[in-house]
């Protein structure tokens, strides 16, 4: 089983350190940090489970700190780092959040949960919920320094902006504020090949739930009627009616083990009871027909004036419903080495119709940069809303002349963005019903959040 | 109220500020200074002085208080034993307490003090709390058996713990189930692979197991898969039943559950398949179900897709079938790691077919113009593999491969010159007009691997390149500044030019490059083939033809593909473990040591060993090292005389310094690797003079050039004798990998009768490295070296920085060090030097450097035997055994005396009977019977011998023998 477990900062320290077995020596710290700092195969990173003089060692990294765990026997390597990230949520639901100063004010909590999470290196439960019976000691709550700077939602995936200690619903002093978040957070996979066509697209969503209601009240999700899942309701493949494009389809999805979904199949509800803490209820993905949230086009054409000039060209529409609107979007354009100098002119073409804004204020939303060391052209937007169209016209300095191979050398374009509000696989939650019969007045909080955003998206030229 | 604060105090007299702190009888105050005790702990000060008053702070009705000082003693029951039980009173009462919380805790703590005293006071409370009311004390014990096991290992079994852990497996609770499945699956680990069958699956252990499912916490059902995974069943239908039960884990958002049950599944349809109806409908339906499941671990965090994909590319091998439909979504995304991007690489390669290649041909052309050159080019190579791999695809291969040709890009053009070559030589003659392509862009070479590839290319079709000697002489130019590589393919090019078209120029080529090779240069490989083509074209140029253009066998692509036997077992019984992640067999990485107990008389030793062994190269061969156990060992003897009288808690620190004097007379209880090298030490300050009696040994050889064998004769003789050549070398196994320090490589061999160990150490330090000693642990052979001075013969003993130091080890048996059954071929090797201080590693003994020469026996006898012997063991060896004869001569080079040999009529089997003796470890005459059918995989082999252990030794030995490896 795992032998050693410890979180270290990001300088190397450790910062929490189990022992459990006592086979491996204390100064693996040392050599795991050694290792993963200078991986010695090319420059690239270390990969998750690696090993050195007979000890496998297995990390992952969370909130800036890095949790590892060692062991020297033939274990499932998934095991561990589920493990690893389990002990992160926990940290996170019983601290409010995870960072090493998080660590640092609650450690003696960290050591009280780890006692009771693994005994002799074997995970026990691992429920927030269950811990909560055996943990004495009170948390202090650490919101992080930069939160205020940043915009409510930041590219993390799960519920953001929460940062609450489990511990506060079993308070009766008054204070206690009965909350429940229902997240749809959806992350968005798609390359578009050089003629602007999707060569492959793909949606990873979970529905995640951060509940923080005393006495842990049944509740009750409804999502859309028009759901189709694969594998499940049609077996032998889909037929015409959910090619149309009006129902929402996942290719596969699994449910958390609270989630009872006896009538699932029939309306589409699930009931649970939800554990304390933060879970994810339901994890799904597809490829059916969801549209883009963005369109971009690039040409490259020749400067007239100067053999050794170039004008580039990206369109940009962005195509969410004019109601939502992208935030922190980001377009990077990787240019080739013989490029020296760019010089940008921006405009929105056509700004979007209402709400729109003047032309002017939406140049005010836009900055460009050019990174002359990693050769990257860089197109940033404060907001952008639904419906809305921009241009960027860049005029690329050569070192020799120009050609036509340019062309194929400028690219692939990423795209970088967070929609909130936004679903991109069209689920929804039709509503979320807290059933608790004894108490008329009983009306704790709900939120119901949806977030879309960029994992890889990808223009290639 | 947070525990920064705790951190902030760094004062002098803090730890005497503490003390007055814990003994004050204000609650909150008491509870601040052990969370400041515990954050001192925690950033590694010591505070173990401390002990006896914050056990003190224990006897309290207060939870936290109670939890806080629990914590402080989890900690250093592990590091401090002596001191932890000092606490045992405490323990056993409050493993008595009321409240379950407390009696779990108390349990809990108890078995983390790995000190053989504390088993006396652990029994009675682990026995009640077996049996506890309360699920959570119940979970706990169960664990806790496993941690006293590992102390001692008898006790267990005496006191019935064993069997009790089994009846836990029907417990009403899951998460008890789980643990005391997880402390069985320990135990058994523990006991290594000779013991006996904790588990003793049945149909009714598998019904509980199944039935437990459903209701465990995800890490409980990975125990079960795993347990069920391991469960041997020949019936389809129970697999049927298995799979049925297994099938909705794979939902679960747990990717290890989802693995786990993957294993199962898979495992499953080998049984089913070999069902009367081949169960293919069946192996069709679940390979349905398992394939989305496996693609959505490819949606979660790039840790576990690592994993996943690792486990992915075993399952493809295996049954490609499974995810023979999604080669898309293995399609690289611009933001995945490296080391993810790799993988997705390789099972897009293993994934390709002639339905999908143009898709996947575009993806590799994608990745072929990233940024990141090592992806690019391992891009480039997969495209040449799909080449190779399938034949209608090629021609767009290597369309694609002259696009990127084009874009000019130096390593681009390189590493597509590298695969085209591999192509030629899956497709002689099919695919040369675009060789004009390459020869444009000869300048952009600079890379031995493409260079010597394009003049392979050049030799190879020198008749159809009219300027194939212009070419060839631009590269012959920087001839003496190559690499060997290069030289070596330069020479054989030239040779072909020659042959296919003897023009003046090739000519004088020819003989310039043979002078330069014979006589310029210090590379024998180089130098031997450049006198073999000499040779051969000087006595008989038609003969040199049939050799040198000779036709060459077609190429397969296997460049990343698995050992069948190995493959197998890393599907079968390895997959979702960290070898699958290796695709490694676990004996090659696990180094599981049980770890010594600490016994009362020890206690002392054990701390300081701990302690140094946190500073890298300083270890206990120290010359006071045996002095100071002694002395603290006394200490130790005086803590276990208060170990009841908790009210006058002995100073320590006091105790060692008292007793330095008594050193000598300390009695030394281990015979470990440490104690050894440490008393060699002590015989002499400098490296002893034992080594000059040493270094006699004849055989110990210095590699370096190995000495020139002149080819005037015809052929290379081989480099004969003990003494290793440089091949013979890198043909040893690796024992220590450790780059830019020392590296051990080496093999057991039997020679003339004697067990020899022979080493080959490279200091890859920047300085000489001396002082070597080699010691053995006690193992099942009792085998040690003859002299633990290893002879190095060069001045003063000492490896020079970057060479490799060849030395051969005779080792002795010694009765006396034989461990206790059971048989393990486990040997555990300690190397000591001076610079570098000691390193150990581990090997195992091979079955042929144990097996005697005199072994053989009359047939008539060992029939007489084969009746008289306990029945035998029986297993089937996942080896294919080319031919009868081939095994027999295998075996006999192997000291198997080979007795008889027939063929069973009925299955067409070959069987042979044959012997050894084996008298290390007393294991005495071994008598085995193996089947098989030429050929074919599978060998099944019985074993019959006085003791039942040697079975497993001849099992895990017999694979080596057989493959010819030995």
């Amino acid at each position: 089983m795992i032998s050693q477990f410890y979180i270290l900062s990001p300088r190397g320290d450790v910062i929490i350190r189990k022992d459990y077995l006592g086979d491996v020596p204390r100064t693996s710290s040392e050599v795991f940090f050694r290792n993963s700092k200078f991986w010695k195969e090319g420059d690239g990173e270390a990969p998750p489970v690696f090993n050195v003089d007979g000890v496998t060692y297995l990390h992952i990294k969370e909130g800036g700190v890095q949790l590892v765990a060692t062991t020297r026997a033939n274990l499932s390597p998934s095991f561990v780092l589920e493990f690893l990230r389990r002990i992160c949520t926990i940290v996170k639901d019983y601290c409010g959040f995870l960072s090493e100063d998080a660590i640092r004010k609650n450690v003696v909590l960290v050591y009280e949960l780890l006692d009771e999470v693994v005994d002799y290196g074997f995970p026990q439960s691992t429920a927030t919920e269950t811990l909560k019976q055996f943990v004495v000691n009170e948390p202090t709550v650490v919101a992080p320094a930069y939160y205020q700077a940043k915009p409510l939602f930041s590219l993390n995936k799960g519920p953001t902006g929460v940062f609450k200690s489990v511990l506060e619903t079993t308070r009766t002093d008054g204070k206690r504020r009965d909350e429940i978040f229902v997240d749809v957070v959806e992350r968005i996979t798609c390359t578009f090949n050089a003629s602007g066509y999707i060569a492959s697209a793909q949606v990873d969503g979970a529905v995640q739930i951060k509940s923080y209601l005393a006495g842990n009240p049944p509740i009750k999700i409804k999502l859309n009627d028009d759901l189709l899942i694969g594998k499940r309701d049609a077996p032998y493949g889909l037929d015409a009616r959910s090619s149309e494009g009006h129902t929402v389809v996942l290719d596969d999805c699994n449910f958390h083990e609270v989630a009872n979904l006896d009538s699932f199949d029939v309306d589409r509800t699930i009931s649970l009871v939800p554990p304390d803490g933060e879970f994810a209820l339901m994890n799904y993905r597809t490829t059916h027909g969801f549209k883009p949230p963005f369109r971009l086009h690039v040409s490259v054409d020749a400067d007239p004036n100067s053999e050794y000039k170039a004008v580039v060209t990206l369109k940009l529409w962005c195509e969410v419903p004019a109601d939502k609107s992208a935030s922190g979007l980001e377009v990077e354009v990787p240019t080739p080495r013989y490029v020296q100098r760019v010089h940008c002119d921006l405009s929105d073409a056509h700004a979007s119709g209402g709400k729109g804004g003047p032309a002017g204020g939406g140049v005010a939303q836009q900055a460009w940069d050019y990174n002359e060391k990693g050769h990257l052209l860089r197109w940033k937007f404060k907001k952008c809303p639904g419906g809305s169209e921009y241009t960027l016209r860049a005029r690329l300095t050569l070192e020799k002349p120009y050609g036509a191979s340019l062309r194929s050398e400028i690219g692939p374009v990423n795209l970088r963005f967070t929609i909130p509000m936004h679903s991109a696989s069209r689920i929804a939650l039709k509503y979320l019903q807290i059933l608790k019969k004894a108490d008329k007045n009983y009306n704790p909080y709900r939120w119901v959040r949806y977030v879309t955003s960029s994992n890889s998206y990808t223009f290639r030229t | 109220m947070s525990d920064g604060k705790y951190f902030s105090t760094t004062k002098r007299g803090e730890i005497h500020e503490l003390k007055e702190e814990l003994r004050s009888l204000d609650r909150p105050k008491k509870k601040d200074a052990v969370k400041k005790v515990i954050a001192a702990m925690t950033v590694g000060k010591d505070v173990s002085m401390l002990f006896p008053d914050v056990v003190n702070c224990m006897q309290t009705d207060d939870l936290e208080l109670k939890k806080l000082v629990y914590l402080y003693l989890i900690n250093y029951a592990k590091t401090q034993p002596d001191l932890a039980i000092m606490a045992v009173n405490t323990f056993v009462k409050d493993s008595q307490d009321p409240n379950p919380l407390i009696r779990a805790l108390a349990v809990r703590t108890m078995g983390c003090i790995r000190v053989d005293k504390i088993t006396e006071y652990l029994c009675d409370p682990l026995q009640r709390c077996l049996k506890d009311d309360d699920p959570y004390v119940r979970k706990t014990a169960a664990v806790c058996v496993a941690k006293l096991y590992d102390i001692n290992p008898e006790l267990v079994e005496d006191r019935g713990f064993l069997d009790m852990l089994r009846e836990m497996l029907s417990d009403a609770n899951p998460m008890v189930v789980a643990n005391a499945l997880a402390a069985l699956q320990e135990i058994q680990e523990l006991a290594g692979p000779g013991g006996k069958d904790l588990l003793q699956m049945s149909t009714q252990t598998l019904n509980k197991l199944l039935a437990a499912l459903n209701e465990c916490t995800e890490w409980g059902q990975v125990f079960i898969l795993d347990s069920l995974a391991a469960y041997d069943t020949r019936d389809p239908k129970d697999a049927e039943k298995i799979a049925e039960r297994v099938l909705p884990r794979l939902q679960h958002v747990n990717s290890a559950v989802v693995l786990s049950a993957v294993k199962v599944i898979l495992r499953c349809m080998d049984v089913v398949a070999l069902g009367p109806s081949g169960g293919e409908d069946t192996i069709k339906a679940w390979s349905k179900k398992m394939a989305p499941p496996l693609v959505t671990l490819l949606a979660a965090e790039p840790e576990v897709q690592y994993v996943a994909l690792r486990n992915i590319n075993l399952i493809v091998q295996r049954r490609p079938a499974v995810l023979a439909n999604e080669v898309k979504v293995f399609f690289c995304k611009y933001n995945d790691p490296l080391y993810v991007k790799m993988e997705k690489l390789e099972i897009m390669i293993r994934l390709a077919s002639d339905k999908n290649i143009d898709q996947v041909l575009l993806e590799l052309k994608e990745y072929a113009q990233e940024v990141d050159v090592d992806f690019v080019r391992k891009a480039v190579r997969a495209i040449g593999r799909c080449a190779v791999a399938l034949e209608k695809a090629t021609e767009r291969c290597i369309n694609v491969l002259l696009e990127l040709i084009q874009t000019k890009v130096s390593y681009v053009v390189q590493e597509a010159i590298i695969v085209i070559k591999d192509i030629f030589r899956r497709y002689p003659n099919q695919y040369e007009s675009i060789i004009a392509t390459l020869c444009d862009n000869l300048d952009s070479l600079d890379e031995p691997e493409a260079k010597s590839s394009m003049v392979w290319i050049i030799g190879e079709y020198a008749e159809r390149i009219d300027n194939a000697d212009e070419l060839l002489e631009a590269f012959l130019e920087t001839f003496p500044e190559e690499t060997s590589m290069v030289q070596l393919q330069l020479l054989t090019a030239t040779v072909k030019l020659f042959l296919k078209k003897p023009t003046e120029s090739a000519q004088k080529m020819i003989s310039a490059v043979l002078s330069c090779a014979t006589t310029e240069t210090d590379n024998p490989d180089l130098r031997d083939r450049a006198y073999i083509y000499w040779r051969l074209l000087s006595t008989d140029p038609e003969a040199a033809k049939d050799v040198v253009l000779a036709e060459k066998p077609v190429i397969a692509d296997d460049s990343s593909s698995l050992d069948p036997s190995l493959l197998e077992a890393l599907v079968s019984r390895y997959l979702a473990t960290v070898a699958a992640v290796y695709h490694r067999p676990p004996e090659t990485f696990v180094s599981r040591q049980r770890l010594a107990v600490t016994r009362a008389d020890e206690l002392g030793a054990r701390k300081f060993e701990e302690e140094d062994g946190s500073v890298p190269g300083a270890m206990v061969s120290d010359n006071n090292a045996a002095a100071a156990a002694g002395a603290a060992a006394a200490a130790a003897a005086s803590s276990v005389g208060d170990l009841l009288d908790m009210s006058d808690p002995t100073p320590m620190p006091a105790a060692p310094v008292a007793a330095a004097a008594v050193a000598p007379a300390a009695p030394r209880g281990l015979d470990d690797l440490l104690g050894g090298l440490g008393s060699l030490d002590m015989g002499g300050g400098a490296p002893p003079a034992a080594s000059t009696s040493a270094s006699a040994d004849p055989f110990a050889a210095l590699s370096g050039p190995a000495p020139a064998t002149s080819l005037s004769g015809g052929g290379a003789a081989p480099v004969a004798g003990a003494g290793m050549s440089p091949a013979a070398l890198s043909q040893l196994p690796t024992l220590l990998a450790n780059p830019g320090g020392v590296s051990v490589q080496g093999r057991l061999v039997r020679q003339a009768g004697q067990i020899v160990y022979q080493l080959a150490l490279r200091n890859d330090t920047m300085a000489p490295v001396d002082g070597l000693m080699i010691q053995t642990n006690r193992n099942s052979f009792g085998l040690g070296p003859a002299s633990q001075v290893l002879a190095i013969p060069t001045p003063g003993g000492a490896v020079p920085p970057g060479s490799v130091a060849a030395v051969r080890v005779p080792l002795l048996i010694d009765v006396s060090k034989v461990t206790p059954p059971p048989l393990s071929t486990g040997l555990q090797v300690a190397l000591r030097t001076t610079q570098v201080g000691v390193l150990y590693f581990n090997d195992a003994v091979p079955l042929s450097a144990l097996t005697e020469e005199t072994g053989s026996m009359e047939a008539a006898d060992f029939l007489a035997a084969w009746k008289a012997l306990p029945p035998e063991a029986s297993a089937r060896l996942p080896l294919a055994v080319p031919s009868a004869d081939v095994a027999k001569q295998r075996l006999a080079a192997a000291n198997l005396f080979v007795l008889a040999h027939r063929q069973v009529p009925a299955t067409g089997q070959d069987a042979i009977y044959a012997t050894c003796r084996i008298t290390a470890g007393g294991v005495g005459q071994v008598l085995l019977e193996l089947k098989f059918v030429a050929g074919a995989g599978g060998v099944d082999v019985s074993v019959k011998a006085e003791r039942q252990d040697v079975a497993q030794l001849v099992f895990d030995g017999l694979p080596s023998v057989l493959l010819g490896a030995a």
